[in-house]
C-alpha cells in the first residue's frame, strides 16, 4: 500500500529550521494539500520528500520501506514543479516517455504509454510538438503526464497552478483531481492558496513556521481550527482579544471596553489573555435585533466595500471594529455608511484561543 | 529634421564599421597586389602571394601546430570553465558568484607575455621541460576566462529544475548530464569551444617563450618571417587565417540559430 508517512522530520538552515519536527501520515490514494503562507517550510517539506533536501532529524517511509536517504532517483515519486521544469530540447512525446527511458525500457513500451499518459492529460496527437509551442495550460497538463508516466508511488506537486490564470486554474483543479482519482494514486500537493486546498484535498496539513498546526479535512479545517493561526489564516477573520471570566461548554470573554463575549474554546484558563476569532460571513448584520444570537450589538456602518459576490460592511458596535460579509442576494438587507444596525454571530462561530 | 538624424545615424554606424573592418579590408586587398613591399600602390591583382605560402612548409606545418594546440586548449579551457560556471550557478550568494568569477577571470589581467615567461620559470625550476603541453597549458590558462563568461551566460538563463525533474524521473547524475543539462548547455558550450580556439589560433605573446622550431605556432613564423621581410604574402596568410575564422563564426551563428529558434 503505498502510504507515505514522515515522522518527526526536521531540517534546518543556517540560522533557522525550516521543518520543525513535521509528522504527518498520507494515506494510500489520498490527496493531501500542504497548505501555509510562504516560508512556511512547505516546500522544503516536498523536497526532502522528493529527495532534493536531506533531512537533519526524522524518517520518511514510502509504502512500508524507509526511503530517507534513498536518492531522488531511486524514489518512484513524480514531480509536477512549479515552473513545469518541462525539457525544452525535447518533444512532448520525449518528455513524457523520459521517465521510462531511464529505466531502460523498449521503445515500444514507451510509445505506448506515452499514448496513453497523453489521452489520460487530454492531449492526444501533440506529442510531436516542443514545450515551446504549448500554451501555459498545456505545458502544466505534460508535466502532470510525465510524472504519471513512470507509474509513481506517489505524486507530488509543488504549486502546480500558481502560473495559470483564474479561469484555467480552476479548469485545472477539477482536471488534477479526477486524473488522481481515476489513477487511485496517493499524492500530495504544496500550495499557499486556501481555495485550491479547500477545493481539492481529501485532507489539509496546515503549515506555519515549519510545524503543522493542523491536519484535517477542509471542512474541519474552516470550521474548526484548531490554532488560531489557521483561524486567522483560512478565510478571513474578526480578531478580538480579551480575559477568560468563565470557562465551561460555553465560555465568557470580557473585552477591555467591559464588552463580554460568549464563545468556544480548548484550554481555556480564567483571567489568561485570549483572542476570539469569527469567520466575516458567520457575522449577522441587520435591522431589527436578532434575538436568537448570544453576541449581538448595536453598530454604525462605516465602511461599504462591494466585492460582486457578497458585500463587505465595517462596523463599529461597542468600542470594536468588526467587518460582516454579506452575499449579494436581494434576501439580505443592504446598508449604506452611516446607517445604524444589529451587528451579531452566534456563541458557536465565535472561537477562543488562547494567546 | 527626422531624415537629417537618420543620416547622421548612418553615417555614424559606417564609419564605426569601416574604423573596426578597415584595416582588415586594408590587409586583404594588399594580399593581391603584386608589389614586393608592403604597404605600396597598387599595381594590379595578383594570388601569386597565395601561391606563395604553399611553397613555403614551415607555414603550413606550423598551421598543423597551431590548429593541434588550439584544439586542446580550448577543449582544456572550456572543461574547466564549464566545471566552474555550473558549481558558481548551482551554489552560493551572487555576490560570492561575482568575487569567484573575478578571480578565475584574474588570468586577463596578466600580460600574456608574463604568463609565457611564469610557465617557462615554473618548468625549469622544477626540472622539466615546457614542451608542448607547456605551451597548451599557457593557451588554456588564457582562453579559459573568455569560456567561463559565455557558459555563465548561458547557466545564467538554465533552469535547473530540469535537471531535479530528470532526476525525479530516474535519471542518475550522468544520464541527467547527458540527456539534460550539456544538450540544453550545447550552445554556449560551442560558442565557447570556437572563441577559445580563434583566440589561441593567432595568438603571439603565450606562444613566445614557449616554443621550439618543433612547435612552432603559425603567429610565431609569421612574427619570424615579417622580422627578416616585409612582403604581402603575410598579408596573403592574415586573409586566410580571416576567412577560416569568419567562416567559423558565420557557420556557429548559424548552427546556433537553428539550435536555439526552430
Amino acid at each position: 500500500m503505498p502510504e507515505l508517512i514522515l515522522s518527526h522530520v526536521t531540517r534546518r538552515f543556517s540560522g533557522h529550521t525550516a521543518v520543525d519536527d513535521f509528522s504527518l501520515t498520507v494515506r494510500d490514494g489520498e490527496f493531501v494539500c500542504l497548505l501555509g503562507p510562504s516560508g512556511c517550510g512547505k516546500t522544503t517539506t516536498l523536497r526532502i520528500i522528493a529527495g532534493f533536501e536531506r533531512a537533519d532529524a526524522g524518517r520518511l517511509t514510502l509504502d512500508g520501506a524507509d526511503i530517507t536517504h534513498a536518492p531522488p532517483q531511486q524514489r518512484d515519486i513524480g514531480l509536477v514543479f512549479q515552473s513545469y521544469a518541462l525539457f525544452p530540447h525535447k518533444t512532448v512525446a520525449e518528455n513524457i516517455g523520459f521517465g521510462l527511458k531511464m529505466r531502460g525500457r523498449p521503445r515500444a513500451a514507451i510509445a505506448a504509454a506515452v499514448e496513453e499518459a497523453l489521452a489520460l492529460v487530454r492531449l492526444e496527437g501533440l506529442g510531436g510538438r516542443y514545450p515551446r509551442a504549448l500554451s501555459g495550460g498545456q505545458q502544466q497538463r505534460v508535466a502532470l503526464a510525465r510524472a504519471l508516466a513512470i507509474r509513481p508511488r506517489l505524486l507530488l506537486m509543488d504549486e502546480p497552478l500558481s502560473n495559470l490564470d483564474a479561469q484555467l486554474r480552476e479548469e485545472m483543479r477539477n482536471e488534477i483531481r479526477r486524473i488522481q482519482k481515476s489513477l487511485g494514486i496517493t499524492a500530495v500537493l504544496v500550495t499557499h492558496d486556501q481555495a485550491e486546498a479547500l477545493a481539492m484535498a481529501d485532507r489539509i496539513a496546515v503549515m506555519a513556521k515549519g510545524r503543522l498546526q493542523q491536519m484535517a479535512d477542509p471542512a474541519t479545517i474552516y470550521e474548526a481550527p484548531a490554532t488560531a493561526f489557521v483561524s486567522g489564516f483560512i478565510g478571513q477573520a474578526n480578531v478580538l482579544e480579551g480575559r477568560v471570566e468563565s470557562t465551561g461548554a460555553e465560555a465568557v470573554l470580557a473585552l477591555p471596553g467591559g464588552v463580554t463575549l460568549a464563545g468556544r474554546g480548548d484550554g481555556l484558563a480564567a483571567g489568561a489573555a485570549t483572542r476570539a476569532m469569527v469567520k466575516h460571513e458567520r457575522m449577522a448584520l441587520c435591522r431589527a435585533e436578532p434575538a436568537q444570537l448570544a453576541n449581538r450589538f448595536p453598530c454604525q456602518v462605516a465602511e461599504r466595500t462591494y466585492l460582486g459576490g457578497s458585500i463587505a460592511y465595517r462596523c463599529e458596535a461597542a468600542g470594536m471594529t468588526l467587518t460582516a460579509l454579506l452575499p449579494n442576494h436581494p434576501l439580505f438587507e443592504s446598508f449604506a455608511p452611516g446607517d445604524t444596525a444589529w451587528i451579531g454571530w452566534a456563541a458557536t462561530d465565535c472561537a477562543f484561543f488562547p494567546c | 529634421m527626422r531624415f537629417l538624424g537618420k543620416a547622421a545615424g548612418g553615417l555614424y554606424l559606417l564609419l564605426l564599421y569601416l574604423f573596426v573592418a578597415g584595416p582588415l579590408l586594408f590587409v586583404i586587398a594588399t594580399s593581391f597586389n603584386p608589389a614586393t613591399s608592403f604597404p605600396a600602390p597598387f599595381e594590379g591583382l595578383t594570388l601569386s602571394w597565395y601561391a606563395a605560402i604553399l611553397r613555403r612548409p614551415e607555414f603550413l606545418s606550423a598551421a598543423g601546430t597551431s590548429a593541434v594546440v588550439a584544439a586542446l586548449a580550448a577543449a582544456l579551457a572550456v572543461v574547466v570553465a564549464f566545471l566552474a560556471a555550473y558549481a558558481l550557478s548551482r551554489n552560493g550568494s551572487s555576490s560570492a558568484r561575482g568575487a569567484m568569477a573575478t578571480l578565475l577571470a584574474s588570468p586577463l589581467l596578466v600580460p600574456q607575455v608574463v604568463i609565457s615567461l611564469a610557465i617557462l620559470q615554473l618548468a625549469s625550476a622544477w626540472g622539466v621541460g615546457t614542451g608542448f603541453w607547456g605551451l597548451v597549458a599557457a593557451h588554456a590558462v588564457y582562453v579559459m576566462p573568455f569560456a567561463l563568461r559565455l557558459l555563465l551566460t548561458g547557466l545564467a538563463r538554465f533552469d535547473f529544475a530540469v535537471e531535479e525533474a530528470s532526476r525525479s524521473l530516474g535519471g542518475g547524475w550522468l544520464s541527467t548530464w547527458r540527456e539534460v543539462t550539456l544538450p540544453l548547455l550545447r550552445p554556449s558550450i560551442v560558442a565557447g569551444f570556437t572563441f577559445c580556439f580563434i583566440l589561441s589560433f593567432v595568438n603571439l605573446p603565450l606562444s613566445l617563450f614557449l616554443t621550439s622550431p618543433d612547435t612552432a605556432t603559425l603567429p610565431i613564423v609569421m612574427f619570424a618571417y615579417i622580422e627578416s621581410r616585409i612582403d604581402p604574402m603575410i598579408a596573403a596568410v592574415a586573409s586566410v587565417i580571416v576567412l577560416a575564422a569568419g567562416t567559423a563564426t558565420i557557420l556557429l551563428d548559424r548552427f546556433l540559430h537553428v539550435r536555439l529558434v526552430d
